[in-house]
């Protein structure tokens, strides 16, 4: 063949010059990247490929004083899909039809396994009485498991999968552990699904406690920065209210930290640093006895009138350490509900039930104290020399303060009357102790304020406030559970500030009895009677005794705080607790039906009259009350001191002291067969031991 | 017909692609580590290579000249393939692409595709050299490719479709075509883009926007992004051999064929991939070379034509694992895991071969 005329050749060398020129590109690119972006990859693919694992550590237990369980880690399982793991497949359709045909069968398997492990139709619980029925909300049902229709596991993963495709998506919840475990066993034909052992906060003793113990929740939006510098897990539970709230940091322990290498599809390939094991919470040891916060609980919600009183309260404490024995509110509710999470309207739903049920009453409701306020009374009176044991007040059922600016015109005079007015009576002459026996009004306006007609002279509202809040009133008791209120001790200076108005004698009277601006709650109530039995000793209420470590061994014992020591003289104080013993033992006493046959009760009624605009008056013109009973015994030696308090109750004598006098009695009773027995509390023997 | 003479076989660049290719099987083991349905690949990829080297001594020692004579029959052979591809072949990644003959292993049409256009363009444009700036010479010659292109396209092979149009439009190039004729071309590339479009399946046009705006398909994107960290992750030396965390713990997707420069840049750094990207430009350049010394215009225009194919894939596969180019599924020339890449590459150097040893 011949030479055939030879094409041009630059065009050869302008495609060898392009060819220099991508090599140039490329290399030039492969510079750009390595070099000079080269640190944000290398921390890229660090991110890429290193997980930490938190792994939950068990929260602490919460015990009562005798060990029994009051908080508790149950385990609920879950079933769950890993997007990432899901059958997959270039073309869209395809991988559509084969997870659609997964989620089918997962919803399958699931559905048949509930269906053959559905329990028996449980037995009808016994309806509640319907008068009792919005006190307690009572829900305590095993969760429901939940388990997502097909429809549903598809929008959900779909949605989850573009941010985080290695998260695992819950498809079904609350799973008997029987189920759990068999679809575990079809898992292997079932790909991306996986078991989850999710940890469950179970409250044994439920409504019955729910206010000492509380319940948890997930981290709150605003704190989540606050909780991720603790090394909390973003899906950490954290608590919410009352103990689980309040000792938080004991309880919750330290998570185990596992850093490690993973490939693509999030699966563990090595571990990287030296993985640090999970602590386990502390555990909390109450003062709290289960079993008389039952018999509290029952009596409270037997002896009152749900008709009449959207709450109630009573509390129990130990004078001699400020201990809380016993504590109960109504309404309550079971804080079971709260373990696998509430949605924002069912929250709604609890929170605004009548009474609010979530609301502590014994600690953040604040009510006139009423006539037990007559003890504070009666012992600034005795202290202060205003009265002594042997002065006698003459007290008609109603006397009158004249006229601030027209003293002689008896027309403008201001009636104060006594209770036993309204009953056509009169205490006529009276000592301080029959005073506080029978519960006489006039004796202690007098000691109050003073009866200008006679030149008798009274305490004063500054000194009555003094001594009020030395008993504790219109301070913060600083009890260990969160949501206090510290109530209100009135003065001139409040006065003038809240309401504008100068103070009267009148507001003194008021004070004196109880009544007026005065306001408390039944713990501070408990406290004072409490100062009253131990000779003047202000404590610190505790709910936690003793926090132990995962094995028991004590860590820290809370001995009893003494918030200070009220200047009253103790023979002034044995002059109160005589009144206090006549208002049972005594034939005129207001409440003689406390009496106990073993054991010497001494205690105070209140009868307080309150305003509230939905109840407002009744026919004669008389305000609704709030029923009172406050006391303590042995009366030689008092090792428990309670007070009783019913919303719109009544009587205290008729409807608050009779409760107390169940509660009391079922104190002893306990006590009785413990000392027959000769069982030692739990936090008899850690006392032992403490340091 | 001219003399073969084996003194004048390009020994150096018979070196640079048996380096390279063994480079290649090396760096697919290191990819296909800890996945044991690829754990056969780098053996049966020293098998194709073997192989490969056979047809290439074979295929030098065969006269291009006579090939020249069975370029009718090779291109309706290759035609009929390609259709049969369309009817018969099984539907792998999106594309219809394969066959698998006698079960022994799957014979992609579209690589003797590449041939098969640089034989019939060159061995036609080669006999009109004269009459380049003749327009039917120039719509002649389009007309014997467009059966080939419109076969490929249709698979739809879009990857291929493009490398076909660049090795035409280079051996065009080389055989003279008129400046007016290349910007009329341009010209008209440009009109008919929208037209292109709306031809395009959607998984083409897919990777065409996600090139465009990566955060578009973030499951898509998430094989370039994971190539990029791979890369850029390198470093000057690289993280060690096997030691790519990206590759090994298999953030890298398609790891032994698309995707192979970023587990060579991530574990031997910029040092090993520059090192890589110079032994393929000197294949390059020794087959430009081949070209330019060729002792007649067919001898030339088509090893331009095969070497425009080996440029254009480099730079289509390193651009894409650099995100310059958009993604799109060829291997890397001598370096990628694939049997009908190795085989037909090494048809391609056999007859740049034959025409390197048959220079006047």
């Amino acid at each position: 063949m011949a030479r055939q005329h030879a094409a041009p050749t630059y065009r050869l060398w302008i495609l060898r010059v392009i060819t220099v020129i991508i090599f140039a590109t490329l290399i030039g690119q492969l510079a750009r990247l390595q070099f000079m972006q080269g640190l944000g990859f290398q921390k890229e693919a660090v991110v890429n490929r290193i997980r930490v694992v938190r792994e939950k550590a068990p929260r602490g237990v919460i015990y009562d004083q005798d060990g029994r369980i009051l908080a508790r880690n149950t385990a609920a399982y879950a079933i769950t899909i890993i997007p990432a793991e899901l059958p997959d497949d270039p073309d869209y359709e395809i991988s559509q039809k084969k997870r659609l045909a997964l989620y089918q069968d997962i919803y399958d398997i699931i559905h048949e396994k509930l269906a053959a492990n559905a329990t028996p139709v449980a037995e009808p619980t016994p309806t509640p009485d319907p008068k009792e029925i919005h006190l307690i909300l009572d829900v305590s049902q095993p969760p429901e498991p939940t388990l997502l229709t097909v429809e549903e596991m598809d929008k959900l993963v779909s949605e989850r999968e573009l941010g985080s495709s290695f998260q695992p998506v819950i498809v079904a919840e609350n799973l008997p552990r029987e189920v759990a475990l068999q679809v575990q066993e079809e898992a292997y034909r079932l790909p991306g699904v996986q078991l989850q052992l999710m940890n469950r906060r179970e409250y044994p003793s439920g409504l019955y406690t729910s206010h000492i113990i509380g319940y948890m929740g997930p981290i709150p939006r605003e704190q989540e920065k606050e909780y991720a510098q603790k090394g909390y897990a973003p899906d950490a539970w954290v608590g919410w209210s009352d103990l689980e709230y309040q000792y938080e940091e004991e309880l919750h322990g330290k998570p185990g930290v596992r850093v490690i290498e993973v490939d693509v599809k999030g699966q563990e390939k090595k571990v990287v640093d030296e993985p640090t094991e999970p602590v386990p919470g502390h555990n909390l040891i109450l003062s709290l006895d289960l079993e008389l916060q039952k018999i509290m609980f029952d009596a409270l919600v037997a002896g009152i009138n749900p008709k009449r009183s959207n709450s109630a309260a009573a509390v129990a404490v130990d004078p001699r350490t400020g201990y809380v024995l016993g504590m109960v509110s109504l309404p309550t509710y079971d804080n079971n509900i709260f373990a696998d999470g509430v949605t924002t309207e069912e929250y709604k739903t609890i929170s605004e039930a009548p009474g609010f049920p979530l609301l502590d009453h014994a600690i953040s409701g604040i009510y006139p104290p009423g006539s037990t306020f007559k003890l504070v009374t009666a012992a600034a009176g005795l202290e202060e020399k205003v009265v002594t044991r042997r002065t006698i007040l003459n007290a008609p059922g109603v006397i009158y303060l004249p006229n601030r600016n027209f003293p002689d015109d008896p027309d403008l005079a201001q009636p104060f009357v006594c209770w036993i007015h309204k009953q056509g009576g009169e205490h006529g002459d009276i000592n301080i102790t029959a005073a506080i026996a029978e519960s006489c009004d006039i004796f202690f306006y007098k000691v109050g304020g003073g009866f200008p007609p006679t030149d008798f002279e009274g305490l004063g509202v500054r000194t009555l406030a003094d001594y009020a809040r030395r008993f504790g009133f219109g301070e913060l008791s600083g009890i260990d559970l969160p949501g206090e209120n510290q109530g209100l001790v009135p003065d001139p200076t409040w006065k003038r500030k809240a309401k504008g108005e100068r103070w009267v004698t009148g507001d003194t009277y008021n004070m004196a009895i109880g009544q007026g601006d005065v306001l408390a709650t039944p713990l501070q109530v408990t406290m004072m009677t409490a100062a009253v039995a131990n000779d003047g000793i202000l404590y610190q209420p505790q709910v936690v005794a003793a926090i132990t470590d995962s094995e028991n061994h004590l860590i820290k014992f809370n001995h009893p705080i003494i918030r200070r020591e009220i200047p009253v003289k103790s023979k002034n104080l044995d002059i109160v607790r005589e009144g206090m013993w006549m208002v049972v033992n005594w034939e005129y006493g207001t409440a003689k039906n406390v009496a106990l046959p073993d054991v010497e009760v001494a205690g105070k009624t209140g009868t307080a009259e309150f305003f509230d605009p939905e109840i407002g008056r009744d026919l004669a013109g008389n305000l609704p009350s709030h029923a009172w009973f406050t006391a303590f015994a042995p009366y030689d030696n008092p090792e428990i001191a309670i007070t009783v308090f019913v919303y719109n109750g009544g009587e205290g004598s008729f409807v608050a002291a009779p409760i107390a006098r169940e509660i009391l009695r079922g104190y002893f009773d306990i006590k009785a067969r413990d000392a027959a027995a000769g069982n030692k509390s739990l936090l008899d023997r850690l006392e032992e031991i403490a340091p | 017909m001219s003399r073969q003479n084996w003194r004048q076989f390009d020994w150096l660049l018979l070196a640079a692609i048996v380096i390279l290719s063994i480079f290649g099987i090396i760096m697919i083991n290191s990819a296909v580590q800890g996945d044991p349905e690829l754990a056969g690949f780098p053996k049966r990829q020293a098998f194709y290579l073997a192989v490969g080297l056979a047809l290439l001594f074979i295929t030098a020692a065969f006269d291009y000249h006579l090939l020249r004579t069975l370029t009718i029959p090779f291109y309706i052979f290759v035609l009929a393939m390609l259709a049969l591809v369309g009817t018969l072949g099984q539907s792998i990644f999106g594309a219809q692409s394969w066959i698998n003959f006698f079960g022994l292993f799957p014979i992609q049409p579209s690589e003797l595709a590449k041939v098969a256009l640089a034989l019939a363009l060159g061995s036609y444009l080669a006999a009109n050299r004269e009459r380049i700036g003749d327009l039917r010479v120039v719509l002649t010659g389009l007309i014997i490719i467009a059966p080939i292109f419109a076969l490929v396209a249709l698979q739809p092979d879009l990857g291929t479709a493009i490398v076909l149009a660049v090795e035409a439009a280079a051996i065009f190039f080389v055989a003279g075509l008129p400046l007016r004729y290349i910007l009329t071309a341009l010209g008209l590339a440009a009109l008919s883009t929208p037209l292109v479009w709306s031809m395009l399946a959607e998984h083409q046009r897919t990777r065409i926007l996600i090139f465009i705006d990566p955060t578009a398909n973030p499951d898509a994107y998430f094989n370039v992004k994971q190539a990029l960290v791979g890369v850029g992750s390198g470093g000057l030396l690289g993280k060690g051999y096997g030691q790519g965390t990206q590759s090994q713990l298999h953030f890298l997707r398609v790891r032994h064929t698309d995707f192979i420069f970023s587990v060579i840049a991530e574990e031997l750094g910029f040092v090993g991939a520059t090192l890589m990207l110079l032994i393929l430009f000197f294949i390059i350049w020794r087959l430009w070379r081949i070209a330019g010394r060729s002792q007649d215009d067919f001898g030339k225009l088509l090893v331009t034509g095969l070497t425009a194919v080996i440029l254009f894939q480099t730079l289509v596969v390193v651009g894409m694992n650099m995100g310059l180019v958009p993604v799109t599924g060829l291997p890397l020339p001598f370096v990628s895991y694939g049997g009908n890449a190795m085989l037909s590459l090494m048809l391609f150097i056999g007859l740049a071969q034959s025409v390197a040893m048959r220079r006047g």
